[in-house]
């Protein structure tokens, strides 16, 4: 984001005035142009003054909350990125989050600078001119075809057989190409925890997805590792209506 | 099943007296002219064996409402209890977030000690936080249940404590049945119930000394598995071991022990939602053995 010539443009919308009143000059002070909005409602009327690169929406805020924010926002054909925060951690929330057109979701509390890392990431993709991934029904790359609807996932047309927690992890990582995913941030993000001695279950999952991918560890097509960094989707994804 | 037989006697007697009448064993020539006496006698049975029998339908009626009741107060209860630990989760966000910000737009310098302490005492509330979720969460997340090889998690286990720093300290030991066959497997959610065992032998390990024993078994016992971890560490005092579990619950543990009292908790709401037991053996002084009972997968 060295290149940047104006600072990008945020939209904080969060009903908390602590965590506004702190989280705006940390954004501003890592370089962003920060609109801080008290609703949903608050953040939708602001769109057209401010233009933002990037809407940060909670969930749970009074009179439009962020999902209902989030739905009239896509409704609209209004594609700017959008990172949820979350409240209630349950996966199914989580996947809905995604389903309903968000790019990326953290759960509260974060870290500040989590968020940081997220916002660059989401930005760096619209940045690129990617097509944003976030409302397509299907996610697919070559041979590989995923069905975010029926949980189906196909490879050159044939069904593969995979755990539900290996379809979700397989979503996540089509959904952030080419971002280095730490395996406590799957973990957190597809089985709603981020115990450190859990992140086995991960790699088991990957193992999965590679054995059914016909996916080489040593040469990827697909998922790569990163030795202590975690994992990256490696292939380039397009979305499907 | 004595209840519903009991309510025919009546009708027995009476058909007994009859057919003892009828074979002229005791005649009665007075009421012999219009009804005899003996199919009298049935009838009053009868009308007695339904009166009873309609008595204890009405009884068992009651009863199974009574249990109903019981049981849907205890639904609510623990539909209750959720709502508070969702509730509790939720007003402690908002503020942790906010601290969280607040702390990384600090001008301190890398390295301030008491910087360093603060945000070590707000990650401990954000574990907190975390583990309330999970715990509210697993009552009604659905499970993925598939055939688990419980001697393969246990091995996995084992080599993940070996890596703890203070590993080097403690006598790990892990012993699994070869003969006459291995363990079998159970059925069950094998991420969920790594996470039971891990919270296990994580407490085996916190609460133990240097140059405690630590051990990890597993048998087959009828149609379960027992799994157990065990330690030679300080023990649990007996008026403690009632509210192990309990969420929050805290006994008087040696201090300095860093923990969220809700490990416990977990492991209990994850072994219940495997239709699994928890048991806990102590001594005080002597050390603490847990044992996991799990259904054998058929």
């Amino acid at each position: 984001m060295d290149e940047l010539r104006e600072p990008y443009r945020i939209l904080l919308a969060d009903d908390d005035q602590a965590i506004t009143n702190h989280l705006a000059p940390f954004l501003e002070r890592a370089g962003f142009a920060v609109t801080v909005a008290g609703d949903g409602e608050a953040a939708l009327h602001r769109l057209d003054e401010v233009k933002p690169d990037l809407i940060v929406l909670d969930v749970l805020m009074p009179r439009l909350d962020g999902r209902e924010a989030l739905r009239r926002l896509r409704r609209a054909n209004d594609w700017t990125p959008v990172i949820l925060l979350t409240q209630v951690g349950a996966p199914a929330e989580r996947a809905l989050a995604l389903d309903e057109g968000a790019d990326d979701y953290l759960n509260k509390p974060f870290e500040p600078f989590e968020l940081l890392a997220r916002i660059r990431a989401v930005l760096r993709r619209s940045h690129a001119g990617t097509p944003s991934l976030a409302g397509a029904h299907r996610l697919s790359c070559g041979p590989l075809s995923l069905d975010r609807q029926s949980r189906r996932v196909t490879l050159e047309g044939h069904e593969l057989a995979l755990t539900a927690k290996a379809v979700a992890v397989l979503e996540y990582l089509m959904l952030h190409p080419d971002e280095v995913l730490a395996r406590e941030r799957l973990l957190d993000a597809v089985w709603g925890w981020d115990y450190p001695a859990a992140t086995r279950a991960v790699d088991s999952r990957i193992a999965e997805l590679r054995r059914l991918l016909h996916d080489d560890a040593e040469a990827p097509q697909f998922i790569e590792t990163l030795v202590g960094q975690g994992y990256r989707f490696i292939g380039r994804v397009r979305a499907e209506a | 099943m004595r209840r519903f037989i009991l309510p025919l006697l009546p009708l027995a007697a009476g058909l007994a007296c009859a057919v003892a009448l009828q074979a002229g064993l005791s005649p009665n020539p007075i009421l012999y002219a219009r009804v005899d006496a003996g199919t009298l006698l049935a009838l009053a049975g009868l009308l007695a064996s339904l009166l009873w029998a309609a008595g204890t339908a009405l009884w068992a009626l009651a009863g199974r409402h009574e249990g109903q009741a019981l049981a849907q107060a205890r639904l609510a209860q623990a539909e209750a209890h959720r709502r508070f630990l969702r509730r509790l989760d939720h007003e402690l966000k908002n503020p942790l977030t906010a601290i969280r910000a607040g702390l990384a737009n600090l001008p301190a310098p890398q390295g301030d000690p008491v910087l360093a302490s603060v945000r070590s005492q707000v990650d401990r509330l954000v574990r907190l936080t975390a583990d309330l979720r999970k715990l509210a969460e697993l009552e009604v997340q659905p499970l993925e249940e598939e055939k688990v090889d419980l001697g393969d998690l246990l091995a996995e286990l084992a080599e993940v404590a070996a890596d703890r720093p203070d590993a080097e300290a403690r006598h790990l030991r892990l012993s699994l049945p070869q003969a006459p066959w291995p363990l079998p497997h159970v059925l069950g959610d094998r991420d969920l119930l790594f996470l039971a065992l891990h919270n296990l032998l994580d407490n085996a390990f916190k609460y133990s000394r240097p140059g405690d024993t630590v051990e990890i078994r597993a048998f087959e016992d009828g149609a379960t598995v027992a799994v157990e971890v065990a330690d030679t560490g300080p023990g649990i005092a007996d008026e403690d071991l009632p509210h192990l579990g309990e969420e929050l619950y805290r006994g008087r543990a040696p201090s300095g022990v860093e923990g969220s009292g809700l490990g416990l908790a977990l492991v209990r709401a994850i072994v219940a939602r495997q239709q699994g037991t928890v048991t806990i053996r102590s001594r005080l002084g002597q050390g603490t053995a847990v044992t996991l009972r799990l259904p054998v997968a058929r």
